[in-house]
């Protein structure tokens, strides 16, 4: 998991948008709509983040289809630390 | 094709390379650092590979006459077998 992390996190084009949508679900989970109006980067962007994310367990989804309800999986919860230290140097 | 090979290769690395270079200087991880080291030594390989092939006086003569065609096929394959797997690792890297 800490590979994954690092990984789609920090080694990819896409990965610091990834980090700040992490940070906004881990304050509160929240919905795809929510989560583009809030960080203000483009829906399809919004949903094309959390594809890889959800593809990679790092959050899952509560919910149907629209208006489904993100949030970070147990076993991110778990290795928190090395998501705290990615996030420490993102803004 | 050799050559075309070698040239497609360094512009893989130049984007995969910024990419890399981009979040390391971003988030100063072992990790990132790695990949864009990485992509800095198969850059420079490139390069070397190309500058031989078309711009250096004495081996850019050497490569156009006197390389024989099984020459040329054997290190086609290595660059073309190299563009392969670099344009695999951009497809993953770019999303």
């Amino acid at each position: 998991m800490e590979a994954v992390l690092w990984y789609v996190l920090t080694g990819t084009r896409g990965g610091p948008n990834r980090v700040r949508l992490l940070q906004a679900i881990d304050e509160r989970p929240r919905n795809a709509n929510k989560l583009a109006e809030e960080l203000d980067v483009d829906y399809t962007t919004v949903r094309h983040h959390l594809d890889v994310l959800l593809e990679n367990g790092i959050v899952e989804k509560s919910g149907d289809e629209y208006g489904a309800i993100y949030l970070p999986t147990d076993q991110v919860q778990h290795h928190w630390k090395v998501v705290e230290t990615i996030m420490e140097r993102v803004e | 094709m050799a050559r075309i090979s070698a040239a497609v290769n360094v512009l893989l690395l130049l984007g995969l390379g910024y990419v890399w270079a981009r979040n390391y200087f971003q988030f100063r991880s072992k990790h990132t650092l790695g990949l864009f080291v990485f992509s800095l030594l198969l850059l420079a390989e490139n390069a070397c590979a190309l500058y031989y092939y078309l711009l250096d006086p004495t081996l850019s003569a050497w490569f156009a006459a006197e390389v024989p065609g099984i020459a040329w096929r054997a290190m086609m394959l290595l660059h073309v077998l190299e563009t392969v797997a670099l344009a695999f690792l951009a497809w993953v890297t770019w999303d």
